[in-house]
């Protein structure tokens, strides 16, 4: 089991590694990225407690809304969608992405305290 | 007494329908519900009222420079028809104070008059004594003027002119339509002579403005001394013209009068005891209207020692009407209605006149009140009494009570079952001292018992009182009496020990029952009980209820605990590393910014977006909303048009 495990894992790796365009992988690497940072700051309210609750909030949703935004970004810009969104172009995609963010982070501030 | 009549009353109004040919007729006989009371006076003048009276009217002794409190004192005595102590003197004090006004001549002449009797002659002259009261009798002057001046004249035996009279009556009547105002009138009018029916018919109006209180009494407005006059002028006046008065309801007026006068019988000043002596004795002696007082004499209470209820049927002055029947209608327990005694003949007593006795007591009442309804038949018939039937008198049965199966003892407060008990008999007291402490409790049931009908009762007021034996303090406790009247005492001494504060020691129990129907109340020494108490707070001082308290002072809501130091920075590292790593992969992925151009629209959309960004965190710091909604307006129309126009290229380049 362990041994199909893992040669499953490395042929799913492997054929990431040759089939993904680099444009996807910077997004992906940008996603893990934010996947991180919103796992540290869950651990340190786990450590320490949610005080102060906003300020927990905040940072967190930034991380999650990021996270949402970031996904919808790779899934606009992604070939093998075209079908789906093609009338998107990457550009206009990384416009709307570029536009939700400074929306989601306008109210972040509003929220952090 | 309250009767309730439907057949005489009944009105019967017709209601006549026409459909058609046929009519139909309904007559409805509407029973007109009349509370029609009958009472009588229950009251009347006595011996002791009498003495009383003396000795008022001789409080106006010296007779001093007031004509008028002497013309009170002289006026009491003749009406309680006694003589006149000191009258020479009285006759010099009038003479020497006597004014030449008509008050003051009226006052002096009906002390004269007043003294006759005491065979003292007492002549009034003054120089021009006639021309002031004729010149009271002249048209403007007040009735009460008026009938002053009219009875000075008779006193004085002037001759005074009829009509001349009469028509400065009609005139003060005008003037002056009020009850007090009438009243002087009939007063004057009665020493008229001919046809006097106008001043008559006038008496059935100023009764009807009588004002009654508590169903009970009748006055006017004007309180005693008017209510006096009146009615003495309207009797005066009747028995000038020799016919009674006409009003509505004479019967039940004319008691509730009585009530009145009778009832006021304690007045302290000599006006209103000569107008209060002189109305009674008016209603005494009239012969058209006398109103009978039925007196309880006998104690109201009635038990088998005193089982006769006895009864004094007098007129207002406490004389005898002679030899009368008296017979109890109903007697009636006042709580459940059950009537006792049904068309019962009283007996004479043999010890008193006109006191009469009933034997209560002889069938066999159960406690409580009565209200025995007596009707009266004088021997010789008169039927000028008032108010001979529905009389009404109030007595109690009282009854002696015993105290039995009385157990008291103690018991665990857990336990439910039996408790071991020591029997008592009243009156002796429990030979051992009981002990309960705060685990405790001290029970004690018994029973009140009626002994005239050997049931058990319950008692208005039964209390359980404990005495501390060293301190005095008293408490007292109610028991309450189950449904078949069996009391119970329960104390729980540790829940009570508030009660007792915390005080253990040696308390005496006492058991308290009485009631207005109870005999013999009682206060029995049951047992002594040693209660301990569990160790109570201390007590607050009270010295130091007014000292100065400790100043308040304002506490801020402390603040959350923070982590330590360390901890905050070691994840605020933590946090970034991340970023790190996103330009690690970045790197190794072989991502570059090769295609970056130094044109306005890249640059121009890039310092856009810092701005942006720059702008939030001043807004985290310092801005408020609005400005910030400002800034980011100006901020963000460039950064759109650059951002378009460099994307809308790069998207045209790729193609």
């Amino acid at each position: 089991m362990p041994e199909n495990l893992k040669t499953v894992v490395g042929r799913f790796y492997r054929e990431y590694v040759s089939s993904t365009s680099t444009k996807l992988k910077l997004i992906d690497a940008y996603l893990f990225y934010i996947l991180m940072t919103g796992v540290i700051q869950f651990v340190y309210c786990c450590i320490v407690g949610t005080f102060p609750f906003n300020s927990f909030l905040s940072g967190f949703i930034s991380c999650v809304g990021s996270f949402v935004l970031a996904a919808c970004l790779r899934v606009q810009v992604n070939p093998q969608n075209k079908t789906e969104f093609g009338n998107i172009s990457p550009e206009r995609a990384f416009a709307d992405f570029v536009f939700a963010h400074i929306i989601l982070h306008l109210v972040i501030m509003n929220f952090i305290g | 007494m309250q009767k309730i009549f439907f057949g005489n009353d009944c009105f019967p109004p017709c209601l006549l329908y026409s459909r058609g040919n046929a009519a139909i007729v309904f007559c409805a006989c509407l029973p007109l519900l009349r509370w029609v009371k009958a009472f009588s006076t229950n009251n009347y003048f006595t011996q002791v009222d009498h003495a009383r009276f003396l000795s008022l009217f001789k409080g106006a002794q010296p007779y001093g420079s007031n004509v008028e409190m002497t013309y009170y004192s002289v006026m009491g005595y003749s009406l309680l028809e006694e003589a006149v102590p000191e009258a020479a003197k009285a006759c010099e004090s009038v003479k020497a104070h006597v004014q030449a006004d008509v008050d003051s001549l009226f006052y002096a002449t009906s002390v004269a008059e007043g003294l006759k009797p005491s065979k003292v002659t007492c002549k009034i002259s003054l120089n021009d004594m006639e021309q002031t009261l004729q010149d009271g009798l002249s048209e403007g002057s007040p009735s009460i003027k008026i009938y002053r001046a009219v009875a000075a004249m008779v006193n004085l035996g002037i001759k005074f002119d009829q009509q001349k009279l009469m028509t400065a009556l009609n005139e003060a009547l005008k003037a002056d339509d009020g009850v007090l105002s009438h009243g002087y009138a009939f007063l004057a009018a009665s020493y008229l002579s001919g046809d006097l029916h106008k001043y008559h018919d006038l008496i059935e109006d100023v009764i009807a403005q009588a004002d009654e209180v508590d169903d009970k009494y009748l006055q006017f407005e004007g309180g005693l001394h008017t209510t006096a006059v009146v009615i003495d002028g309207a009797y005066k006046l009747a028995t000038k013209v020799n016919a009674a008065p006409v009003f509505t309801d004479i019967g039940d007026k004319v008691v509730k009068f009585a009530n009145y006068f009778v009832g006021r019988k304690h007045v302290q000043s000599l006006k209103n005891a000569a107008a209060v002596l002189s109305v009674i004795k008016t209603l005494t002696t009239n012969k058209f209207h006398v109103p009978v007082a039925v007196t309880l004499v006998s104690s109201v209470s009635v038990s088998d020692k005193e089982p006769t209820v006895k009864i004094r049927i007098s007129d207002l002055l406490g004389g005898s009407l002679g030899k009368v029947t008296v017979t109890a209608d109903t007697a009636r327990h006042v709580e459940d209605d059950a009537v006792i005694i049904n068309k019962k003949q009283l007996k004479p007593a043999a010890s008193q006149s006109s006191v009469y006795e009933l034997d209560l007591m002889s069938v066999k009442p159960a406690r409580g009140f009565y209200r025995i309804m007596l009707s009266l038949v004088p021997e010789a018939p008169d039927k000028h009494l008032i108010g001979t039937s529905g009389a009404e008198v109030e007595v109690k049965v009282i009854t002696q009570v015993t105290i039995e199966q009385v157990e008291i003892g103690v018991a665990d407060k857990e336990q439910s079952g039996p408790t071991r008990t020591t029997k008592l008999q009243y009156p002796n007291k429990a030979a051992n001292v009981l002990e309960a402490d705060y685990h405790q409790r001290v029970t004690m049931t018994f029973q009140i018992r009626d002994k005239a009908i050997d049931q058990p009762m319950a008692a208005h007021q039964a209390f359980i009182r404990l005495t501390n034996q060293d301190t005095k303090q008293e408490i007292f406790y109610v028991p309450e009496p189950d449904s078949s009247n069996k009391y119970r005492f329960d104390l729980d001494v540790g829940a009570k020990s508030k009660d007792f504060g915390f005080l253990t020691g040696k308390y005496t129990i006492a058991l308290i029952v009485g009631d207005v129907v109870i005999e013999n109340p009682l206060l029995w020494n049951v047992a002594d009980v040693y209660l301990t108490f569990p160790e109570g707070p201390t007590q607050p001082s009270y010295t130091g209820r007014y000292s100065k308290k400790p100043e308040i002072e304002h506490m801020f809501a402390k603040p959350e605990q923070r982590p330590p130091t360390a901890t905050s920075v070691i994840f605020t590292v933590l946090v970034l590393l991340p970023f790190i790593i996103l330009f690690a992969i970045w790197a190794k992925l072989g991502a570059n910014v090769g295609n970056f151009t130094l044109s306005p629209s890249a640059v121009g959309f890039h310092v856009g977006l810092g701005a942006i960004f720059g702008l939030y965190y001043c807004y985290w710091l310092n801005l408020s909303m609005f400005v910030t909604l400002k800034y980011l307006g100006v901020i963000g129309i460039p950064t759109f048009l650059f951002g378009n126009k460099l994307l809308s290229g790069i998207a045209a380049k790729r193609k």
